[in-house]
């Protein structure tokens, strides 16, 4: 009991007045203290918990917003979502406070002789809509461009494609989802025939390995990670982490294998080949539902503008795959992948072993390759021979960046040559997309024009005189910012930015239009694990903010195109959805209806007969398998997926005498992407301040760099200056520096390379070769 | 005839051995069944796990002299904290950034005790079974913003104010999802002292303190078909 001499004299006293208020109320029957206590008590009663996915990353957390008085005052774990169970991560308990800052855009503004005039929101849509016809009329259709994003929520890209693709007919719209998800969804494509992930989420709670290839998991994909190391510790799974810097994931796994950029290639290859030679392929497998294929070889990396390439696969025959591998045993990959010939045994042997469940996971450093549509085909060969796929606890696990990267990207199709189902390649995708947009099928063009990066160029070139970001940062987050900066700053472009903030990207704009985050509307979310998810608008947008998907039906309704959208401003969220899932209809690909979504925190699609499929391509989960045997890859016409042999190339460009250093950029958990949302939130800035450089311990010592030193880092296109960080939250590889690029204070993008995946098109920003000096 | 005997029952018994040999060979070669999830679950009350976490340590919190000198206050416990239900952030330097909190966190905030650095105990958690802790808690580096903010914290629960009756036990006044485990933040020398049990030693805290919340799904008001 307490001892406490001061808390027993105040017990005391509590006591006294506790028994005065108690005489009080016998000799007054009448007075009641219960309501005087219940009016204090605490305000955390009335909170008003809404439920929605989290504005960041791709794993679609469920969260639970606290809503007081209109204002949205807390968030906490949504413990009914399946993928988080209640957990988040630091970014997702504060993300609503980025809302409140001082310097939203909350009003249109528009550019009059250099200085931002804040403009009624009407005048500045007026402005949008007559700039963008005049341009069509002047130049054509094909000069002018729409880029959005991963975090756009579905409906948002919906009305973009339908906007640009049906009815101004032009298929200059591409999306920021094709600088970090492409090369997942070609890898999809070649091996499967069918984007996105055939497990889900609860393979973490089957499988016996974790193979992370290139992935700081617990930065960057944390409620995940947490999962993982819960299963470590519960049950002894294992972590094993395969990366180019040691980082916080590699100090909880069980074991950390380092290999030299761009080498993972050769490793993957290495792997099949012990797999093949000590006979673990399963073969009945293998035969069953696989095919064998090669493709083009030196394609170049797309340094040069208007570059082209299309792949001519081949197919072959399984002697032919094991006598390609003969150049990828282990023991000539070691030597330039600086991965031990044991360790290259001890990973082939984890997928090797039968009675093994094994989940591999990757992100950004597979996709971010100039190879990355073959490394993400290795990965799969990998699976394909063991057979360990579409099975609990056994698969390749593509990990997604964005929101809806899957979502809107992916689903919808906001790429250049996607429609909201299949490609505009193709006539019949592009009679269906015809027939639902109620438009002539000839207006849907048939020929993809810009990705990303080449859209960038020819606003640069001045090919491009139109373009319209929504829910994107391009000036901070597309590789070699150098020249894209001076580019759209010409005046041959007319540069319109919709946002929450402003951005590096909104400095170069003629108009900027204010937008809703994420609460202030209604929208829906598609996650890694094809999780549909839908939210509520919670709490009203300050000013004249809109939300991005009503700005662009605005704009289409003063160009003409008014009967293509006759969508109601309250509730055209759900009634585009609805229109939308016509696209998906069937056991493939059906969407879960909204009251579906509102009820519970999301579905994954296939959702057949009110049941989500967990698994595709095995018949005993996925009811799409119509071929009678145990497996279907359906998205094949033959039904069997791809082997593909994929060689290891080199990368465009590795240092030299006078670059010495590779540099690699990525994130840190503190920060989203650019950080325009991030650094607005208090807690997030004061923990990571500012970007910095990293070092190996000893590369430091040799330049004699010491911690918090500013440091030039410099490459052929352009430099930035940052502090130096030496062994603190990334250890970088000897001769490795690594940069996050959230800080728009230090553009680590002007110095990156826009080499990209020549299938993919998803640029590299991983590898590039710098030089580096004190200043 | 004994001959043939003999040598058919060891016949009968050598296929008996093959059949169930066989048979408990092919059960051990095929894969668990995995349920297929149709409905996803939605619980109706918070989570209950780790309840009694720490209840091993009562006793010890109830014999514990006070140490007055280095007690908290409930104002410095939301201190560091973004919104009254936010992770804290770490208020002290960090010997590794990379570490895991199994080889570094947990190693004084598993159990607290006094820090004589600080000149504090250390605060405890109560989910030592997360250990990437620098997933939710992050330090703060610099006292300037990117930009300022219109954000202002909403005023957390008092104290003393929250039990319904006179001399009832008081309610929970906050949410519980992360920290069910009540020792960890109201017994010992760590906890705040205006909110530190005067009864630890009582485990079943839920059988008399009650949440306060809309953490539950709200069912409406019932009303009677009639009026009798």
């Amino acid at each position: 009991m307490y001892t406490s001499l001061n808390n027993r004299r105040s017990f005391i006293k509590k006591m006294a007045t506790l028994s005065a208020m108690t005489a009080a109320a016998t000799m007054f029957p009448g007075i009641i203290f219960a309501e005087e206590q219940e009016r204090n008590l605490p305000v955390g009663g009335d909170l008003d918990w809404k439920k929605s996915p989290c504005r960041f990353c791709g794993v679609g957390c469920g969260i639970l917003v606290g809503v007081e008085n209109g204002k949205a005052v807390a968030v906490k774990g949504d413990p009914n979502s399946s993928v988080n169970k209640g957990l988040l991560c630091v970014k997702g308990y504060h993300q609503t406070m980025c809302i409140q800052s001082k310097d939203r855009l909350t009003h249109a503004l528009v550019k009059k002789n250099g200085t931002y005039v804040k403009t009624p929101i009407n005048e500045a849509l007026d402005l949008v809509a007559s700039k963008m016809k005049e341009t069509i009329e002047k130049h054509g259709k094909d000069s002018v461009a729409m880029y959005t994003s991963g975090q756009s929520t579905i409906p948002e890209g919906y009305v973009a494609s339908k906007f640009m693709k049906g009815a101004i007919g032009t298929n200059n719209l591409d999306c920021n989802a094709r600088l970090c998800m492409a090369s997942a969804v070609a890898g999809f494509l070649t091996s499967f025939g069918a984007d996105e992930p055939m497990g889900c989420y609860e393979d973490f709670d089957y499988a016996d390995y974790y193979v992370t290839w290139g992935n700081n998991m617990a930065e960057m994909h944390p409620i995940l990670f947490s999962r993982m190391l819960s299963q470590k510790n519960n049950r002894g799974a294992k972590i094993i982490d395969f990366a180019t810097r040691t980082t916080r994931s590699s100090m909880a796994s069980n074991k950390s294998i380092l290999f030299e950029p761009q080498t993972d290639l050769a490793v993957g290859n290495a792997i099949c080949y012990e797999i093949i030679n000590n006979g673990w392929v399963n073969k009945s497998f293998v035969e069953k539902y696989c095919n064998f294929s090669k493709g083009l070889t030196n394609m170049g990396y797309g340094l040069e503008d208007k570059y082209k390439f299309k792949d001519k696969p081949e197919k072959i025959n399984f002697d032919e795959y094991k006598a390609f591998l003969e150049d990828y045993t282990p023991e000539k990959v070691a030597k330039y992948s600086k991965v031990s010939v044991k360790d290259i045994k001890y990973l082939a042997a984890i997928f090797g072993d039968p009675n093994k469940k094994v989940m591999s996971l990757w992100c950004m450093g597979v996709n971010q390759h100039t190879r990355g549509t073959w490394m993400n085909n290795i990965i799969y060969n990998i699976h394909l021979l063991t057979g360990k796929i579409s099975q609990p606890g056994n698969g390749p696990f593509s990990l997604t960046g964005q929101p809806s990267a899957c979502g809107t990207a992916r689903e919808v199709g906001t790429f250049t040559h996607k429609l909201p189902k299949g490609v505009v390649m193709n006539p019949k995708h592009r009679a269906k997309a015809a027939k639902i947009w109620k438009v002539p099928v000839e207006r849907i063009p048939a020929k993809p024009t810009y990705h990303a990066t080449e859209m960038f160029r020819a606003v640069d070139r001045g090919d491009i005189k139109f373009i319209w970001t929504q829910v994107v940062n391009p000036l901070v987050s597309l590789p070699r910012t150098s020249r894209f900066r001076p580019g759209m700053e010409k005046e041959s472009c007319f540069v319109v930015v919709s946002d929450v903030f402003p951005t590096p990207t909104s400095d170069v704009a003629d108009v900027i239009l204010p937008a809703s985050w994420h609460i202030e509307k209604s929208g829906l979310y598609g996650n890694s694990e094809r999780r549909t998810q839908h939210w509520d608008k919670m709490v009203d947008g300050p000013g004249e903010t809109t939300p991005d998907a009503w700005m662009t039906i605005e704009v289409a309704k003063r160009m003409g195109y008014g009967d293509l959208f006759p969508y109601s401003e309250e509730n055209h969220a759900e009634e585009i959805y609805n229109e939308y899932r016509q696209f998906h209809a069937g056991k493939k690909h059906e969407m879960a209806p909204l009251e579906v979504l509102k009820k519970q925190s999301g579905a994954i699609w296939p959702y057949v007969d009110g049941k989500s499929t967990q698994w595709r391509f095995n018949a005993k989960y996925d009811p799409a398998c119509s071929n009678g045997k145990d497996f279907h890859f359906y998205g094949k016409p033959d039904g069997k997926a791809v082997i593909w042999q994929r060689p290891f190339e080199p990368a465009p460009e590795t240092p030299d005498k006078e670059y010495p250093f590779w540099l690699n950029t990525g994130r840190v958990i503190e920060h989203w992407h650019t950080g325009s949302m991030t650094r607005r939130i208090p807690v997030l800035h004061k923990a990571m301040p500012h970007a910095y450089v990293e070092f190996h311990p000893d590369d430091a010592k040799a330049l004699g760099i010491r911690n918090g030193e500013n440091i030039k880092v410099t490459s052929r296109r352009g430099s930035c200056t940052l502090p130096a960080s030496i062994n603190e939250r990334g250890l970088p590889t000897k001769g490795q520096v690594f940069v996050p690029f959230f800080d728009e204070n230090m553009l680590i993008n002007d110095v990156t390379l826009d080499a990209f995946c020549p299938i993919s098109k998803e640029p590299d920003y991983k590898k590039c070769a710098v030089k580096v000096e004190k200043v | 005839m004994k001959r043939l005997g003999i040598i058919s029952l060891f016949v009968l018994l050598f296929i008996g051995f093959i059949t169930i040999w066989h048979f408990s060979y092919k059960q051990g070669l095929e894969e668990a069944y995995v349920p297929i999830n149709t409905e996803e679950s939605i619980t109706l009350i918070p989570s209950e796990k780790g309840v009694f976490r720490r209840s091993e340590h009562a006793l010890d919190y109830a014999k514990m002299p006070i140490d007055e000198e280095h007690q908290r206050s409930l104002v410095e416990y939301y201190e560091n904290k973004a919104f009254h239900g936010a992770p804290p952030s770490i208020p002290h330097e960090i010997v590794s950034e990379r570490n895991m909190g199994g080889v570094s966190c947990l190693k004084c905030h598993e159990n607290g005790g006094f820090v004589s650095k600080f000149s504090a105990y250390a605060p405890v958690t109560p989910h030592p079974e997360m250990v990437n802790c620098r997933q939710c808690h992050v330090p703060q580096y610099t006292d300037k913003l990117f930009k300022d903010t219109n954000y202002e914290k909403v005023q957390a629960p008092l104290v003393g104010v929250n039990n319904a009756l006179l001399s009832s036990p008081p309610v929970i006044p906050h949410q519980i999802q992360m920290k069910e485990n009540c020792l960890s933040c109201h017994a010992g020398p760590s906890a705040p002292k205006e909110i530190r049990v005067s009864h630890p030693e009582r485990v079943n805290c839920r059988q008399c303190h009650v949440l306060n919340n809309k953490e539950i799904k709200d069912i409406g008001v019932f009303k009677r078909a009639s009026n009798e």
